[in-house]
């Protein structure tokens, strides 16, 4: 009996143990109160960085979504891609105003605080110039931003008015058409910084108030929502409605976003009431199967932030013959790829017809076709092949009788669309006898910046405000230009794509760049990647997607009801 | 302890003559005995036959199915089930049932290189290390253990995170061993320990063999019982791993394929596709079923006394 | 005893030591740690690489980087695993592997907790069934249930076990099990019993994923170590003298069976860990095991180091608390 008795105190032991770390009341948080009314959770399928969304670690879209609704912004991209200003916070409508150099003027609802009462003020728009200018006067070792093109062109940014009217003025001779977009993703409190007694006056100052920003959440809110608790950036973070807001107060009294990496446990987690959706940055099909089962479940796809291309690498010597890089991006068949990697959740989706703009945008005009690329034409492009020399022998394409050598097509391990790309991209250039070796690569930044490649398959990021990309990606001096595309006339153009004052224009030397870069047949563009967003009718309505904006559906989490 | 030790030493099979440790003729009865235990273990028996049939279907399948594992445009996206392909395709064009073959057989090829390998390394380390004890024992057993004190899932984890696009299966195979000849090397050690102290190995030593000679012709083929029964249990072990590896995204990396990538690529798939989901996954589990109540059998026909109880 | 102890503490401490030096060399050499930076578009200019690679010591070579690593003289007051400092984490100042790891040990210490508990008390139970019904049908489905569960995946499983939860919430029309994360967001206005139950609810099905395994390989060798005294010759003794079945095992055999799954489950631990990484993916819970995965995800040498190194002192006290416990318990055993 004795033994028994030990036993029994043994389990006994055990389960006092399990309960104890069980039932242990309940830790308090030092909350900002309120909460628990109207409650929605939403998934953010990576974790975040750092707090500072201009650094490098907190650059990212996790990130602006976790602060969306506790920093202030002048403005924000709608759904259809069109600028709207924050009249919360902004009350005059901002226009260029023409000068000796380019300025444009903002004034602040005089009713807009911080929530701990300071005035939100030109201080804070200054902050964000500096944060970004890249420059190691104001701000040491560029303040680890993770760089800005708008800020590097601010000369200065001044208060008046008692800081509630703020002039932003561009440097000598620079203009930039999405001059509008400064601050666009979020302003910080400077105030909060020089009450930790950091000088934002030096250039040292400043690179410690970006470290302080990146380091800590802050504690309080310039917009509709204020943290609630620690919010962690790998875990959950919990937004309440920020009682000092002078707008309206959202329906939605409690955000939680819960950061979580694990696909295939978000459809039941949804079912289960835990979430109530996400929309998250990455694609998969099954979650969408999952979906369309379920009732009071509402979902969309659409065309998402990012684009897929193949790019050629200029300095291989077989492949400096533009005659066979036609017949190379004439045998690719794109719709065949975009019905085999997104078609069939997304039926919608076309072969991308522009390197700068997609088919919704405004601006879109289709370079491609007329050349014939994507078109998946083996015969067509054995034609252009045998008028430039080439012959057919067997399964092998030879010029002056030696075969063309094999192409190395790479792309980033693990990347799910691109691993069907590629195989597809093989499949098609063997039909003109021309052999792909797939290689995967772990090191996109590395492949690409040494160019150790022949096709490179990745994609680029794709927002509404396209003004730098073309300057970036076929510039002949520019560092994101890795295949070696070195054409004065594009060149030309895209300096003036990013020296336009007004987004038309710009647009206009965009779209006549993007015809002389397929005309080179130097990047086939391929698909828009479609992302996908999904929501608990139940539980929250007016949601909708924004796929112009990091925060995607978040975007006017404030407007949101709770269906009852 | 030592007792245990002295069983397996018996059911390792004590050579009588010490001068001709392992003679052929012997070796033949010996294995005849265990072999006719081992039938005996009708589960055992059934796992053989099953492992037989899923090594035959990895690796002489794909010899005789119509369709490669790799995307072909004549297939068509996301079908079901049919005659045509049991097992439905992927949405970029592959035949499941192909994957499948293909997914087992570079699985199996993982599983039984790290067995292979990590026995051959681990046997001969834990024997030298405990033929020679002392210093040289402390020694070597202390670098082992700095091989157990890291969970394997996590030590290829930690490499192959970094490898990626470069993890084919042998490196996954390799990178494993690593981390896995330890386990053997204790288990052998522990046998030579006893066995070094009877009487054939002090004979054997006492006719001026030299140490490598009676290490490899006396104390590893005596000690083969727990050696194989680890290296079984090994396969198995390996076999989850690899899966466990796949599914944190660490594994075998496309193009190529695995069984443990194949369920991970379907998981969110169970209840919509499930021909996606079970296939691969029943294969683990019978893979390391199989292997599991093989090394069960091998246990009891390599030890007598427990057979004996159970007839 | 206590200089045996003390003996076997210092074996552990060069075990580690060298243990330390595999961890940093397998971390170190595989990865570059600024790998995402480079990836940035557009490229951070040479003076940002070179600030990041000083602050993270990648401009060191690897001896003197282990140097720092370890001792942590020579460097920016942020590293030095003697100083209790982990290094610099590539994820910015916002993350502190220290503090990080602190948090994550709290969240998966309850649910290893509760999983080493369950599967001691589920292996023993039916080991000692199986072994006093040897070859019985009760032996054999356990012994099957066993293999089934140790020839399954994690994940595998981990996806089966919350299918069930769920199909449970739906027939019973609670919602008592819950699918994600340790706890519900809003805990601070729970009574103590309905945080209890959010917590328990949020438990069982990880905990039941991660015991499986633990639970199949020790209950094979309860029974082992039962059917072993079963058949000595004291256990026979007893018998002959006529004490009663019920009590032979209970005195006599139980407490003797008991000794090896000690050192078993305390050594099981590695098992426990490995489980842990995967566990915590599918519930996602933000433990250690997830800690983990970010770390390797992100090219975070240091925090990989760190963990390892963890779970490396972690297994080493496991087995030397296995070894102690094993002549506390054993009576037959005397340490020299």
């Amino acid at each position: 009996m004795q033994i028994r008795k030990k036993m029994l105190g043994a389990a006994a032991v055990g389960v006092s143990a399990v309960l104890a770390l069980g039932a242990c009341s309940p830790p308090q948080d030092e909350g900002n109160g309120g909460g628990g009314e109207n409650s929605v959770t939403w998934i953010v399928n990576q974790p975040g960085g750092g707090w500072n969304h201009n650094s490098n670690e907190g650059g990212s879209v996790y990130v602006i979504q976790m602060l969306h609704g506790v920093l202030p912004v002048p403005g924000f991209w709608s759904p259809e891609g069109q600028w709207e200003w924050n009249t919360d916070l902004i009350v005059n409508t901002p226009e260029l105003i023409e000068g000796d150099q380019v300025s444009w003027e903002y004034q602040i609802n005089p009713d807009a605080n911080w929530s701990d009462g300071e005035p939100i003020s030109a201080e804070d728009f200054i902050w964000q110039w500096k944060m970004t200018s890249g420059d190691d006067e104001i701000c040491a070792e560029g303040c680890n931003s993770r760089g800005s093109t708008l800020g590097s062109l601010i000369e200065s940014v001044e208060g008046s008015d008692d800081g509630k009217t703020v002039t932003v003025t561009l440097k000598e001779d620079a203009q930039f058409p999405g001059w509008f977009t400064f601050g666009a993703d979020g302003l910080y409190p400077a105030h909060v910084a020089v009450a930790e007694g950091i000088d934002l006056d030096t250039a040292d100052g400043m690179l410690e108030s970006s470290h302080f920003f990146n380091d800590a959440p802050l504690t309080i809110s310039g917009a509709e929502y204020v943290f609630d608790g620690t919010p962690a950036l790998d875990g959950r973070t919990v937004k309440v409605a920020n009682e000092e807001y002078w707008g309206d107060t959202p329906d939605i009294g409690e955000i939680i976003l819960e950061v979580n990496t694990e696909e295939g446990s978000w459809v039941p987690a949804l079912t289960n009431g835990e979430v109530q959706g996400a929309a998250p940055a990455s694609w998969s099909d099954d979650v969408i199967t999952q979906l369309e089962g379920l009732e009071n479940v509402e979902f969309g796809v659409d065309s998402g932030g990012s684009w897929e291309h193949l790019d050629v690498n200029m300095n291989n010597e077989a492949l400096q013959d533009e005659a066979l890089r036609h017949a190379i991006f004439n045998a690719i068949d794109v719709q065949n790829i975009a019905d085999r990697t997104y078609g069939e959740k997304f039926p919608d989706i076309t072969p991308r017809t522009n390197h700068v703009f997609s088919t919704s945008s405004e601006f879109h005009q289709d370079t491609i076709t007329e050349h014939g690329h994507g078109a998946g034409d083996a015969d067509a492009a054995l034609e252009l092949l045998e008028e430039a020399g080439y012959e057919l022998n067997g399964d092998t394409l030879e010029l002056d009788g030696e075969a063309v050598p094999a192409l190395r097509l790479r792309y980033t391990a693990g990347h799910v669309a691109r691993e069907i790309i590629s195989e597809l991209i093989q499949a098609d250039l063997s039909e003109i006898g021309i052999t792909a070796e797939i290689e995967t690569t772990d090191d996109l930044g590395g492949t690409l910046a040494e160019a150790d490649y022949d096709l490179m398959l990745f994609g680029w990021s794709t927002t509404p405000d396209f003004y730098g990309s073309p300057h970036q990606y076929w510039h002949s001096e520019s560092g994101s230009n890795f295949g070696g595309l070195d054409v004065e006339e594009v060149d030309t153009l895209v300096d003036r794509t990013m020296n336009s004052s007004t987004p038309e224009e710009s647009a206009e030397h965009a779209n006549e760049a993007a015809a002389l870069v397929a005309e080179q047949a130097y990047v086939l563009p391929i698909v828009d990647t479609p992302a996908f967003y999904f929501y608990d009718t139940s539980f929250i309505d007016g949601v909708t997607d924004n796929n112009a904006q990091s925060r995607r559906a978040l975007w006017n989490q404030h407007e949101w009801t709770a269906v009852n | 302890m030592s007792e245990m030790q002295s069983r397996i030493a018996m059911s390792g099979g004590g050579p009588e003559n010490p001068e001709q440790p392992v003679a052929k003729g012997g070796d033949l009865t010996q294995i005849q005995i265990i072999w006719r235990r081992f039938r005996r273990h009708r589960a055992a028996m059934i796992s053989l036959v099953l492992l037989a049939l899923i090594t035959a279907f990895a690796f002489l399948g794909p010899l005789v199915w119509q369709w490669g594992h790799t995307v072909n445009s004549d297939i068509p996206s996301n079908a079901g089930p049919s005659w045509d392909h049991p097992f439905g395709t992927t949405k970029q064009g592959n035949d499941v049932f192909a994957q499948t073959m293909r997914g087992a057989q570079q699985s199996l090829k993982v599983a039984f290189t790290v067995a292979v390998l990590s026995t051959v390394v681990g046997a001969t380390w834990g024997a030298v290390a405990g033929y020679y004890r002392g210093r040289v024992d402390a020694i070597m057993m202390r670098i082992a253990d700095i091989f157990l004190i890291i969970p394997l899932i996590v030590a290829v984890a930690s490499i192959n995170g970094n490898v990626r696009g470069g993890a084919t299966w042998y490196a996954v195979a390799l990178i494993m061993c690593l981390f896995s000849w330890a386990t053997i090397a204790r288990v052998v050690r522990g046998v030579v320990l006893s066995l070094r102290e009877q009487e054939f190995i002090e004979a054997a030593r006492a006719a001026g063999a030299k140490a490598s000679r009676i290490i490899f012709r006396h104390l590893l083929p005596n000690a083969a019982g727990p050696i194989i029964v680890a290296a079984t249990l090994l396969i198995a072990v390996a076999v989850l791993t690899e899966a466990g590896l796949s599914f944190i995204g660490f594994g075998i990396q496309p193009p190529d394929i695995s069984l443990g990538k194949m369920v991970e690529g379907a998981r969110t798939a169970a209840f919509t596709r499930p021909w996606l989901f079970y296939p691969p996954g029943v294969l683990i589990v019978l893979i390391c079923l199989t292997i599991n109540f093989i090394g069960d059998g091998l246990r009891d026909a390599l030890d007598p006394r427990q057979t004996m109880v159970r007839r | 005893m206590l200089v045996y102890t003390a003996r076997r503490l210092a074996v552990a401490i060069p075990v580690l030591l060298a243990a330390s030096v595999l961890v940093f060399l397998m971390v170190d050499l595989s990865g570059d740690p600024l790998a995402d930076l480079r990836l940035q578009q557009p490229p951070p200019s040479e003076e940002v690489m070179a600030a990041a690679e000083a602050r993270y010591y990648l401009d060191r070579s690897t001896p003197e980087r282990y140097w720092l690593w370890m001792t942590g003289i020579g460097g920016n007051g942020d590293i030095g695993l003697l100083q209790g400092e982990f290094g610099p984490s590539v994820r910015g100042g916002a993350f502190d592997i220290g503090e990080q790891l602190a948090s994550s040990i709290t969240v998966t210490l309850r649910l290893v907790t509760a999983a080493i508990i369950a599967a001691l008390g589920l292996a023993i139970l039916s080991g000692v069934v199986s072994a006093m019904r040897q070859y019985s049908k009760l032996d054999y489905t356990l012994t099957f249930i066993g293999f089934l569960a140790l020839a399954m995946p994690t994940f595998w499983l981990g996806a089966l076990i919350k299918e069930g939860g769920l199909w449970f919430n739906q027939t019973t029309g609670t919602g008592f099990f819950y699918t994600i994360g340790a706890n519900s967001a809003r805990v601070s206005n729970m009574t103590n019993w309905e945080y209890f139950l959010d917590s328990a609810g949020h438990l069982v099905l990880p905990t039941v994923t991660l015991m499986l395994t633990s639970f199949a390989s020790w209950s094979r060798y309860q029974r082992t170590s039962m059917l072993e005294v079963l058949n000595s010759d004291y256990v026979r003794l007893a018998r002959a003298k006529g004490v009663p079945n019920r009590v032979v095992v209970r005195r006599h055999a139980l407490r003797t069976a008991l000794i090896p799954l000690v050192t078993v489950a305390t050594i099981g631990v590695v098992g426990i860990i490995e489980g842990v990484v995967i566990t915590e993916t599918i519930f996602q819970w933000r433990g250690l095991g997830y800690f983990f995965i970010e770390a390797v995800k992100t090219n975070d040498a240091f925090a990989v180091m760190s963990w390892l190194m963890l779970s490396g002192t972690l297994v080493v006290l496991a087995s030397l608390v296995a070894d102690i416990l094993y002549g506390v318990l054993d009576p037959r055993i005397r340490y020299e």
